[in-house]
């Protein structure tokens, strides 16, 4: 099995490793090979947050520069400093403003390297439900709407629900799905013309056909 | 228990040390090694095991204890940081003299990059200078059976075996199978023998040649391991270069040479690095006309290949002598290196346009920062505040972030808070000035190291202010307890050590407890304190709040919602001095606003408004 590599990015305290921890669970029950790394100590105080998830026969835990196909980032600014690691038609999904993202000297690199992106306001979205700390709950929801990736929203929700403490599931599956919902909704120019081959035909290359 | 999980790196290195009938167990956290002995403590509830398992105080406390298992013939282990085994090393230096009659494992976690540690060192050195051999996993499932591995070495050559895993094995996660586990069979049963376990000099000497003879076993052992000293080099072919790798660098050269359809270039792991298998790299090297070493965080391997002229790495200046060798580091290193040799290259990486396009974004700098609530950040601005122009020496903890207020100077290692301050007095007023001084110390790294710089401070007269940050817990690693709280690693009651007790114990006359939320109590205790200390001594203030991540509701009992009013004039002293993540400066409106979904409620932000600007909604 090719590897598929994912990037997380944003600030300590956004939930990062717990998103992570969501799309590995959800990949092994799907029959993948799971290797990830992740950020602890004093970064977690508010610095930059990265994860790491390979999917597949790799031996590192380190997705290597240029390699990415996901990027997913819970900010708008470590969305652009980590996007180093994304490869050539890979994919971007960020916690921003649909319309105001990406910045116009990204957007230009972006459709330079066929890479797609698509955002949403995953903090709104998150205080909205009164949960102001779950937008990474409502990003991956959103990441989810998409079908992108091995696993589907049936699987990163059924995830969700047997990994969350118990005190925060319906919270964390409400906010999921408003990620979700919002897949559905948006379609900003520039955005991604199709949605991405569903799970059931994942994986035969190294990047999906995008277009197919 | 035979179904596919997820296991953290360090939860491997539990899982292997179960597996490998480890009966005590022994720690003081310290990232990347914190998650070790909660992993293992998840699995020994799980599967009902009788480990013993412990937080001690600090790192030579815990290779003490899990030495003294060893000796009654048991299979012990501890748990740290790399710079935590120079805080044991007194003990590790000794007890690789007397050996062992059980299995005794320290696992010595280190940080290339440093992401989140004092120093880059290499535990493979240590483990050289100590004479104890060492095993350097690659990936999680490695970790797990090099440390059922390391304990069963130990036990075999009694001697203590150290097991290095790096940051990105601790902190790496994959889908690993554990299997039942079960408790070892074997009572405690020390046998007397004064002149091995209290040897003197003399009987030291003949201790070294024993551990000598055991060394050159272990290594003869290492030689034919090929489950973690193995290469792909095909008999009778000649390779103009080969790669020797260790550890981390050596799953990611594997990825690199993989991805790349490298089959021209043999690589030779090293699992093993000390005592080094020579013979297996010999063999290597005489199949090979240049070799590249790659290994971290310091040349290791490289030092022990003798045929300096074929080698690359560090000392041949081809790896760069400091910083993580990430991937993509180690494709320029390699890349380069074909290059100048002459052989095909690899692949052109690019990346150049996309790192100027985001240098360019000047993106901003995102320090870390103590958490909204925090009651240190209180403390802070309460010394900051009542003692503007002392030195202000700190420590290791989230309080080193105390930064950012202009409230630390200094952090030098566990307990220099204290030593520090002693130091700063003594040299000042060896010029007849009287420095002011303010320590800042939390709970858990005074209980660690404090004591015996207290001790000294009082009995050699230095005076400072020495305040003790007790947010009742081990905040930065993971929330462990103290010895304060009386709650112990496996969440059972032990005996709650008072810090004030321990305080005056050291002879400290000046202790007083304040709740830092309370700023202008704060700040009127540490005038008196330093009342105290210029006509009586070293003052101790103990300003105690609970972590507001440990104790979310305990820490904050009433939020107060809390709004800015126009009456802010911009003096920013909210966002300089105090700095909480929930206020920033708002452009449009011209002055501090509020970041609701981030405040928590604490209210110690209307104390440091000195305009009344910041209220009460």
């Amino acid at each position: 099995m090719e590897t598929i590599n994912f990037v997380v990015s944003g600030l300590g305290g956004q939930g990062i490793l717990f998103m992570t921890k969501v799309l590995a669970q959800a990949a092994l029950k799907k029959g993948c090979r799971v290797m990830g790394a992740e950020t602890h100590g004093m970064a977690q105080r508010g610095g930059s947050v990265v994860s790491h998830l390979r999917l597949g026969d790799s031996k590192g835990s380190l997705v290597r520069t240029g390699t990415a196909h996901f990027l997913l980032s819970l900010d708008e600014s470590e969305a652009y400093r980590n996007l180093p690691f994304l490869a050539p038609g890979g994919a971007l999904y960020a916690n921003a403003g649909p319309r105001s993202f990406p910045r116009g000297e990204v957007r230009a690199y972006l459709e330079k390297k066929g890479i797609r992106w698509r955002a949403m306001e995953a903090t709104r979205a998150a205080v909205d439900l009164g949960a102001p700390l779950s937008s990474n709950l409502a990003l991956l929801g959103f990441f989810a709407g998409s079908g992108e990736g091995p696993m589907g929203p049936r699987d990163l929700e059924e995830t969700i629900e047997m990994i969350s403490p118990e005190r925060f599931r319906n919270q964390n599956l409400r906010v999921f799905r408003a990620g979700l919902e919002s897949a559905g909704g948006v379609r900003e120019p520039g955005a991604m013309a199709t949605v991405g081959r569903r799970a059931s035909s994942w994986p035969r290359a190294p990047l999906p056909a995008w277009d197919a | 228990m035979t179904k596919e999980e997820i296991f953290l790196g360090n939860g491997a290195v539990a899982l292997g040390l179960l597996e490998g009938g480890c009966q005590v167990l022994t720690s003081y956290p310290g990232t990347p090694s914190s998650e070790i002995l909660p992993e293992a403590i998840r699995l020994i509830r799980r599967e009902n095991l009788k480990t013993y398992v412990e937080w001690s105080t600090n790192e030579k406390v815990a290779l003490d204890n899990a030495f003294a298992a060893a000796a009654a013939g048991k299979r012990a282990a501890c748990c740290m940081k790399q710079v935590g085994l120079n805080v044991a090393s007194d003990s590790l230096m000794s007890a690789a003299y007397l050996g062992t009659t059980g299995g005794l494992v320290i696992v010595s976690c280190d940080d290339p990059g440093p992401h989140s540690s004092q120093t880059e060192q290499d535990t493979r050195l240590m483990a050289r200078l100590a004479k104890v051999p060492v095993l350097d996993p690659s990936s999680p499932e490695e970790a797990r059976q090099m440390a059922a591995l390391a304990l069963e070495l130990s036990e075999e050559f009694s001697v203590p075996v150290i097991l290095r895993p790096a940051i990105r094995v601790c902190h790496a996660r994959q889908g690993l199978s554990p299997g039942a586990l079960k408790d070892r069979e074997g009572p405690a049963s020390f046998q007397k023998d004064p002149l091995r376990w209290a040897a003197t000099p003399r009987y030291r000497l003949v201790l070294h040649g024993e551990l000598n003879r055991k060394l050159e076993a272990v290594r003869k052992r290492f030689e034919g391991l090929s489950s973690h000293n193995h290469h792909d080099l095909e008999e009778g072919r000649r390779y103009p270069l080969g790669i020797i790798a260790g550890g981390v660098p050596w799953a990611v050269v594997r990825d690199i040479l993989a991805e790349e359809g490298r089959g021209d270039l043999p690589v030779l792991k090293i699992g093993t690095p000390f005592p080094f298998p020579e013979e297996t790299a010999r063999l290597f090297m005489d199949a090979c006309d240049k070799v590249l070493v790659l290994e971290e965080p310091d040349a290791v391997i490289e030092y022990f290949l003798r045929d300096g002229g074929k080698v690359r790495g560090r000392l041949s200046g081809h790896v760069p002598p400091q910083g993580e060798l990430v991937p993509e580091v180690i494709h320029g290193i390699l890349d380069r290196v074909l290059r100048e040799d002459g052989l095909t290259p690899l692949s052109e990486p690019g990346g150049k346009e996309v790192r100027d396009l985001v240098m360019g974004l000047e993106l901003p700098v995102r320090k870390p920062t103590l958490c909204p609530g925090c009651p240190h950040r209180a403390s802070f601005f309460a010394i900051r505040k009542a003692w503007p122009k002392a030195i202000f020496t700190s420590d290791i903890g989230c309080y080193t972030l105390g930064l950012n207020q202009g409230a630390v100077d200094t952090c030098l290692d566990m307990g220099a808070a204290i030593t520090m301050a002693s130091g700063f007095y003594q040299a000042y007023r060896q010029d007849g000035v009287e420095q002011p001084v303010v320590a800042t110390i939390g709970d858990s790294t005074f209980y660690h190291s404090g004591t015996a710089g207290l001790l000294n401070a009082v009995y050699n007269d230095a005076r400072f202010i020495l305040v003790i940050l007790d947010n009742l817990t081990t905040a930065m690693t993971g929330m462990q307890p103290t010895p304060g709280l009386g709650i112990r690693a496996d969440g059972s009651r032990g005996k709650a050590v008072s810090l004030e007790r321990v305080v005056r114990g050291c002879g400290v006359d000046f202790v007083e407890v304040v709740d830092p939320y309370d700023v202008g109590a704060m700040i009127s205790l540490l005038k008196e304190a330093q009342a105290h200390v210029r006509d009586k001594g070293i003052a101790v203030i103990i300003a105690r709040h609970p972590c507001v991540i440990a104790y979310r509701e305990e820490a904050v009992p009433r939020p107060i919602r809390v709004t800015v009013t126009e009456e802010c004039k911009e003096c920013n002293i909210c966002l300089d001095r105090f700095g909480c993540p929930a206020l920033y400066h708002d452009e449009e409106l011209g002055r501090t606003a509020l970041k609701p979904h981030l405040c928590n409620g604490c209210g110690v932000c209307i104390q440091v408004c000195p305009k009344g600007a910041i209220v009460e909604a």
